[in-house]
């Protein structure tokens, strides 16, 4: 397909995308939390699709841009334009602070330290009277990212998902973007063969570090928005459920491919809003998923879709992800 | 006195804390495994064990025995799940997986337990003694007893023992225990049935200290990981040792800093273990061969 052809058919499914919610009768507030989890979802991605690590610590940095977000436009009462700096830089600093520390560990010595940081930071949320303890922080005022004269404000669902799809598309185009930039293909090949990045002049910790603080910005900026979404902030951010939703949406399609983090979170989340059998079966069906998803099929949904259509094609081997070699 | 007090708590806690982290201890030294579902095992089994005696009424000795197959049988059903992950030795899949399994455990404990938060009570926490003018209950005394029995048994049993060989062997190199005629299927389903079952003792005895709730085994995990990495991975008196330290240090921070912080007090130990010596850590170096 032509360059200014495939634009077009974007911007065609964009506005699809934009009226979509109403045609299906309302559904505005799901499809939001769908977007706005996506966004978040994708952070993690760059870090397991790219890197290579399974960081479980990007529920930190999601609630870090949403507790920034509660705290300024209450206490303060910051704007939104304000609160999206605040989001950003908070995610991005203790992404910083995260990955220094753990700059040298790999593999599950990695995951255990940032899972390690996830309990931390709930238990500070939990006993910090700044940052609202357990009751967390509510009345949270709406969206309002008007400048000057021109009024961009949110008040409700139906009037907020067009932001949230905007993120939503912003992140897409980030995502793809990062896959094809210098930075993307040096974290492939950091993953892939750390010693012949070494070799080839490229600095492994320095790219680790960068990639790692680049995802925390998309996690940073989907609890931005969730925060105004739910006008409610609490320690509940830290539960295990959002960094299940997370790793379950990364791997239930399969790894890198740009829409593969959106579909399964929207099969997630799509499940839990119109399908819901009350939140414990929700939360065997989501562990179930994601247990499914790794330990019977290799390569997630669509690897198991292409070798179903595929059976006289030769085995697809480019969709296992080779085993990331300590 | 409050010192002693402290210091008597910290006693108590290090050997629950070396008890709940042996199960990972041995996986992780002997399978080179892992198991991020560790916590809601101990959930699990705590939720078991209290329904055993309140419900079933059966005495505690036995309902610690139900808790203890409900873990092997976890155990094994994790295992079954995730052998194939285990053969290509994907630790980061097992990850991933073992985290599932804990949300679904979660999720299984809410159904089947109900919301509710819960007490067990044993015979031996209403009975207390006085030590050096600190107080102690029964269930405290049992703790250190089990602790301290099961240590000396898996120290003479995996690091003397046939058995212990012939799981290191498994770790070490799968594929050439498999040519010595080591059925490796079995060792790896025995190395997480004892998980299951250690955890599953752990919770049986530690539980009745607190109140059990669904969203308990959270900081079960970072207390465990903190005690293998402190003790050495995979090293059985190196994680006594650990769990030891860690509960005295808990139990000291708790009572002259903040109760609150503890966890994250923890969780800094375990930061400045990691800078001073990253190379102690180097498991993946060992696993990956």
């Amino acid at each position: 397909m032509r360059g200014p052809l495939r634009a077009l058919l974007a911007a065609v499914a964009a506005a699809a995308l934009l009226l979509l919610p109403g045609w299906a009768g309302g559904l505005h507030g799901a499809f939001a939390v769908i977007a706005i989890m996506a966004v978040a979802a994708y952070g993690l991605d760059i870090v397991v699709s790219d890197l290579g690590e399974v960081s479980l610590a990007h529920t930190v940095f999601f609630a870090a841009g949403a507790y920034a977000t509660a705290l300024l436009s209450t206490r303060l009462g910051a704007g939104s334009w304000a609160t999206l700096a605040a989001a950003l830089t908070a995610g991005a600093l203790l992404a910083a602070a995260l990955g220094l520390v753990t700059l040298r560990l790999r593999e599950f010595v990695f995951s255990l330290v940032t899972y390690a940081a996830t309990v931390v930071a709930a238990a500070v949320a939990h006993n910090w009277p700044l940052l609202g303890g357990s009751d967390g922080v509510s009345a949270i005022p709406t969206l309002d990212l008007s400048v000057g004269p021109l009024r961009l404000a949110a008040g409700n669902d139906a009037q907020l998902w067009p932001y949230a799809l905007v993120l939503l598309l912003l992140t897409l185009y980030a995502v793809r973007q990062f896959r094809r930039s210098r930075l993307g293909a040096m974290a492939m090949m950091v993953h892939l063969n750390p010693r012949l990045a070494t070799m080839s002049g490229i600095d492994v910790g320095r790219v680790r570090l960068l990639v790692f603080v680049l995802s925390s910005l998309f996690s940073a900026a989907a609890g931005w928005l969730y925060a105004y979404q739910r006008a409610y902030v609490g320690p509940d951010l830290f539960e295990t459920y959002f960094l299940v939703l997370m790793l379950t949406a990364v791997v239930l399609v399969g790894r890198r491919r740009l829409l593969a983090p959106l579909i399964g979170t929207a099969l997630i989340v799509g499940q839990e809003r119109f399908l819901s059998f009350g939140g414990d079966v929700n939360a065997i069906i989501l562990g179930g998923a994601l247990v499914t998803a790794l330990a019977i099929l290799p390569g997630g949904l669509d690897g198991t879709l292409r070798r179903l259509f595929a059976r006289p094609a030769p085995r697809p081997t480019a969709e296992r992800e080779p085993l990331p070699q300590p | 006195m409050n010192l002693v007090q402290q210091l008597i708590n910290g006693v108590v806690l290090g050997h629950a804390y070396a008890l709940i982290a042996i199960g990972w201890t041995v996986l992780l030294g002997v399978a080179r495994l892992v198991n991020f579902g560790h916590g809601q095992i101990y959930m699990l089994a705590a939720f078991v064990t209290w329904w055993a005696t309140a419900s079933l009424g059966l005495p505690y000795p036995l309902a610690i025995l139900l808790a203890m197959g409900a873990g092997v049988l976890v155990g094994l059903v994790m295992q079954a799940a995730m052998l194939r992950l285990t053969f290509a030795q994907d630790l980061v899949s097992i990850m991933i997986v073992t985290l599932g399994f804990g949300h679904l455990m979660r999720g299984v404990a809410g159904l089947v337990f109900g919301g509710n938060p819960q007490v067990l009570e044993t015979p031996l926490s209403l009975v207390d003694f006085e030590l050096a003018g600190a107080w102690v209950t029964g269930q405290d005394l049992l703790i250190v007893a089990a602790g301290i029995l099961v240590f000396v048994l898996l120290h003479y049993g995996l690091e003397r023992g046939s058995l212990g060989r012939t799981a290191r062997m498994v770790a070490e190199d799968p594929k050439l225990a498999q040519l010595a005629g080591i059925d490796v299927r079995r060792v790896y389903f025995a190395v997480f049935a004892f998980e299951g079952a250690a955890v599953a003792l752990a919770a049986a005895l530690v539980a009745p200290r607190t109140p059990i709730l669904t969203s308990i085994g959270f900081e079960e995990v970072i207390v465990t990981f903190v005690v293998v990495v402190l003790g050495g991975i995979g090293s059985v008196a190196g994680s006594y040792v650990a769990g030891l330290g860690l509960g005295v240090f808990t139990a000291l921070f708790g009572g002259f800093v903040s109760p609150a912080y503890a966890t994250t007090a923890a969780f800094a130990v375990l930061i400045v273990v990691l800078v001073l010596r990253p190379g102690g850590l180097s498991l993946g170096g060992r696993a990956g061969r």
